[in-house]
Order: C-alpha cells, then structure tokens, then sequence
C-alpha cells in the first residue's frame, strides 16, 4: 500500500471535474441534450457535492476534535471542551474555507474570460463568412455586368458600327466599363479592409475587456 | 527510518484527499503569513503540484537515484518561486502538523521522529542542488519586451531581451511569470538560436481563459518586464546524427523546432528536414510567409504547410493523417511538437512504421501551466 491510495483519490469525481466537463458535439443531424439546461442542472450538481464535500470534510474534524477530548479524558487529562490545539485547529480550517472561496472567484473570472474570447472567436468566425459572402456577391454581379458588356461589345461588333459617330460612342461605352471595373474593384478592396479593421477593432476592445477582469 | 511505516502512514494521510494540501497551507501561512506571498491567488493549482510532488517521493523512495534527481530539479525549480532556506523549516513544519492531523490516533512520536528524518533529507538535497545552482545561475532572468508582431487571430510573436543573457539549447523552454499575473508561470519555447544580444522570441497563442497567454497576448505587454525561468526540457536536436530530419509542428508547437531550424542554419551542412506545418485553418499558419522565405534560400529545407480543414496553401487533413501519407521516414529522425494529442498520434503512426522510439524526439506541453 504506497500512494494508491492518493491517486485512487484523484480519480473520484470531485465538483472541479463538474465544473469542467465537456462533452462531444452530436453529428449534424442526430439528436442530443440542449447544452444550457444540461450545464445548468451540472452546476446545480456541483454546488450540492461541493456542500457535501465541505460538510464531511468538518465532520470529519468535529469526529478528531472529540477523538482527542475522549482520548484527553482517558489520559486522566481535566477535559476541556476545546483541546490545546483546537483554536489553531479552527484557524486553519476558517482560513482553508477563505482560501477555497478566493480560488472559486479565480475560477469563475477566468472561466469568464474564457467565455469572452470564445465568444469573440465565434463572432470574428460569423464576421468573415458574411464579408466572404459579400465579396461573392459583389464580385458575382461585377462577372455579370462584365458578361454583359463583352456580350454587348461583341453584337456591337456584329452590327459593325458605321459611322465615327457610332465607333466613338462605342469607344465611349468601352472606356466607361473600364472605369467601372476599376472603381468596382476599389469599391470591393476599400470593403474588405474596412470589415478587416472592425475585426481587429474589436478584437482589441475584447482584449481589453478580458484584461480588467480580476484574478480574484 | 521504517519505509514500510512512512509509506503506510502516508497512504493513510493521502484518503483524505485535496483537504491535505489545504490543510498543509493554512497551517504553513498561519504560522508564517510572509510566505502568503509567494503563491498565487488561487491555490487550486499550487495543491495539485505539492500532491504530485509527494506522490512521486513516496513512490520513489525505494529509487534512490531517480529521487535524488527529481529532488535536484525541485529544489533549483524553486529558486525563481523566491523560496529561501528558511522557509524550508516553515515547510517541514506544517507538513509535520498536516500528517499528524490526518494520522489521527496513529501518530506517535516514533512516526513524528520518522517523518522529521526523511523531510530533513529531502530538505538537505532539494536547498543543495538550489545553492549550487546559485553559484551558476540568478534566481530568475528578466525579459524585456521590446516588440509584439500580432500573425494571426490568436497567435502573436513576442520579442524579449534577456538580462543576463539566458543560456538555453535550441528546443528548449523557460517558464515566464507576466507581472499583472504575479506568481502564476507558464512555460513558453524559445522559438530561435541564441543570439549574442540575449534576445529571444516566443510564439503566443491566445488561449481561452489562460491567464498568462491572455495576459501575453495583450497590446500592453510591451515595454514589461517578464520574469523567465532556468531553460528546462529534453527536446534538442542530436547534433552527431547525420541523418535526415522530419519535423511536425502543430500551430505554435512550432516555437522549439524553430530554434532547431535557425540551430541548422548556422551548420556547415544541414542534414535535409522535412517540415510538416500545421493548424486548424490557413490563418493559423501564422508563420508560413517566413519558412517559405526560409525554404527558398535553403535548399536542405522542404516546408509542408497543412490545414485540418479548409481552403489550404498546401496540404489538407489531419497532421499525424498527412505525415503518414507520405512513406520512408523510418530511416529519419524525428522532431515533434503542439498539442499532446497530435503529438501523441504522430509517434504513434511514426513507430508503427517502423521509425526507432529512440529516434521520436517530443516536446510535450501537457504539463505546461495556463
């Protein structure tokens, strides 16, 4: 018997490993637990078992405190209600219950923290997709006028343009679609950059936020 | 000293759980309120260490050699934590009360007696190797941060100038201590060669909810002044081999083998690498545009980017999946590192075909801290 004992100690559940659990996503399609109800009723579950660890835990030093009077007692020792080491005994437990209480805030700032930058994580991920959506659609319905154009140059070109008049129209309507192309292309350019920078805008504002929650 | 009744004792002490290193600081910081001061906030880390720590003595005592080592390690690890040798008697002290409170009714003066001897060993050989170690090495080194580059979403390149130089073999890592997290050390690769000016870089990747990473991450980190570690871990190049090299490096497990990169740079004459890249998305590939650059100029040097999912500059799957794609690697020499899973299955997958287990070099960041 060495230290089994202590890792077969490790291994029970303890409210920690409620507090953490994770659980695999279903597949798309098949059917699983609605998240919120799941992680409310495992933190219900946790503070119960930390209630209870707690409780046996002093319990368990109320059983060693009266241990002591007896075994005081049976040594012929005057008993007192409160052996010698009692005060100190109490001491350390009021400060183990202080120290326990200053780790859960700890916990939960961080786990807070963490809920922020998932959070902006998710949102940046939503942020790109529709800016890649946009950028689509606007590059689609620049293909489209340009199709358009090409289509129109070429039945110009069937027609044959008669007249300089008509060849400089035609020239006119050329450079024209040049410049559109071109202002389009910026149009998009100037779009992108700007949802690029609200991207790290707000990312740095995250950033900031996450770093005034205390470490407890 | 009766071995057989220590350890029994212990297993005793050891039913009752995490209330045991709770118990042992509270009575340590009662009696002694200035060592407070060197822990953390939240202790919920702290007690799992000293549990492992005295699980791994109890379970080592019969190994003399394997102990004495580990107690080295512990006692020049402990120097940067600020611990003096007068807090080793605090130590011995409250770990004594927290037994004989747990012990109950089988605590006797013999066990007391017992338990006093065997501390005062560990004591002697932890507060030895710390003052040979002072005669070497300060406490802790200061990093300065003098340049943040951001490379993607989450992953920024921190610069820092070391003061005194930190002495470090390529692969290896220092635990960092940020000062708006005091007392919480994180452990972070140095990601190039040692440089005469002492400057050192570390990829930072923005962990969900990690005190340190966050804290690293942030715009205000620079100008700080970080606090480092001695340089620990087995990761390191085998610089009598000539054999070629395969690297798989997940997202900023890249760090130690880039030091390896620039460590074989510097050579004669490099052996061929094969560098395996990869993360979750192209983004991730934060440094991508520099290992090409890197690979043009140096021909020993091929850089396989790989993204799990997605639109990819090169390949596409999984990292252990992709290396595998590729065959012959049993005659190389392996260099792995990132998440322990993906660490984990590439040695897998790698001595399943074949390669040595002594050839699998890894670096694993599961017992690293947030």
């Amino acid at each position: 018997m060495t230290s089994d004992a202590w890792y077969e100690e490790q291994r029970r559940l303890t409210p920690d490993n409620l507090e953490t659990i994770t659980f695999p996503l279903t597949r798309w399609g098949r059917h699983g637990y609605e998240e919120e109800p799941v992680r409310a009723f495992l933190a219900e579950v946790q503070a119960e078992m930390l209630r209870l660890v707690n409780e046996r835990a002093s319990l368990w030093q109320e059983v060693q405190r009266l241990r002591r009077r007896v075994l005081g007692k049976e040594n012929g020792n005057d008993a007192v209600l409160f052996g010698k080491d009692d005060a100190h005994v109490h001491a350390v437990r009021i400060l183990s219950s202080a120290q326990r209480t200053a780790d859960r805030y700890v916990a939960d700032a961080q786990a807070y923290s963490g809920r922020l930058t998932e959070e902006a994580r998710s949102r940046r991920d939503e942020i790109m997709i529709q800016a890649h959506q946009h950028a689509d659609l606007l590059l689609e319905e620049a293909r489209t006028k340009a199709r358009a154009a090409a289509v129109a140059a070429i039945d110009g070109d069937s027609l044959a343009p008669q007249t300089d008049h008509e060849r400089r129209a035609a020239r006119a309507e050329i450079a024209y679609l040049r410049t559109f192309t071109e202002v389009y292309r910026k149009h998009l350019k100037i779009y992108t950059e700007d949802v690029l920078r609200t991207i790290e805008d707000w990312e740095a504002r995250e950033r900031s936020e996450a770093r005034e929650v205390p470490d407890g | 000293m009766d071995i057989a009744r220590l350890k029994s004792s212990f297993a005793r002490v050891a039913m009752h759980g995490d209330e045991v290193p709770l118990h042992f600081y509270s009575d340590l910081v009662l009696k002694h309120p200035e060592t407070r001061q060197l822990f953390p906030v939240s202790m919920q880390a702290q007690r799992a260490h000293l549990v492992e720590a005295l699980v791994t003595i109890v379970s080592s005592v019969d190994r003399v050699e394997d102990l004495a080592a580990f107690l080295r390690d512990l006692g020049r690890g402990h120097r940067k934590f600020g611990a003096l040798a007068e807090h080793y008697a605090a130590v011995g002290d409250s770990l004594l009360a927290t037994f004989a409170y747990f012990c109950g009714e089988a605590w006797d003066t013999e066990l007391e007696a017992d338990w006093r001897d065997a501390y005062a060993l560990i004591a002697e050989v932890m507060t030895a190797a710390a003052r040979e170690d002072e005669q070497q090495h300060p406490a802790f080194w200061t990093g300065t941060v003098v340049g943040q580059e951001h490379r993607a979403f989450d992953v920024s390149v921190l610069t820092v100038r070391t003061d005194p130089t930190l002495h470090y073999v390529p692969g290896q890592s220092v635990a960092v201590e940020v000062p708006s997290r005091p007392r919480l050390w994180r452990y972070y690769s140095m990601a190039n060669a040692p440089r005469p000016d002492g400057i050192v870089e570390f990829h930072i990747r923005l962990i969900d909810g990690g005190a340190v990473s966050m804290a690293l991450a942030g715009k205000a980190v620079v100008g700080t002044q970080l606090r480092l570690g001695p340089a620990v871990g087995v990761l390191q190049l085998d610089t009598t081999l000539t054999k070629d090299i395969l690297m798989v490096a997940g997202s900023t497990g890249l760090a130690p083998l880039r030091a390896m990169l620039d460590q074989l740079g510097g050579m004669r004459q490099p052996p061929p690498v094969h560098l395996f890249f990869g993360a979750r998305t192209a983004d991730g590939l934060y440094d991508l545009p520099g290992l090409e650059k890197l690979s043009a100029t140096q021909s020993w040097l091929t850089v396989v980017p790989v993204v799990a999912a997605g639109p990819s500059p090169g390949e596409t799957g999984l990292l252990p999946d992709v290396v595998s794609r590729y065959s012959g690697w049993a005659q190389h020499e392996a260099y792995l590192a990132g998440p322990t899973e993906m660490v984990q299955d590439s040695a897998a997958r790698l001595a399943a075909a074949g390669m040595p287990a002594a050839s699998i070099h890894v670096e694993d960041f599961g017992w690293s801290e947030p």
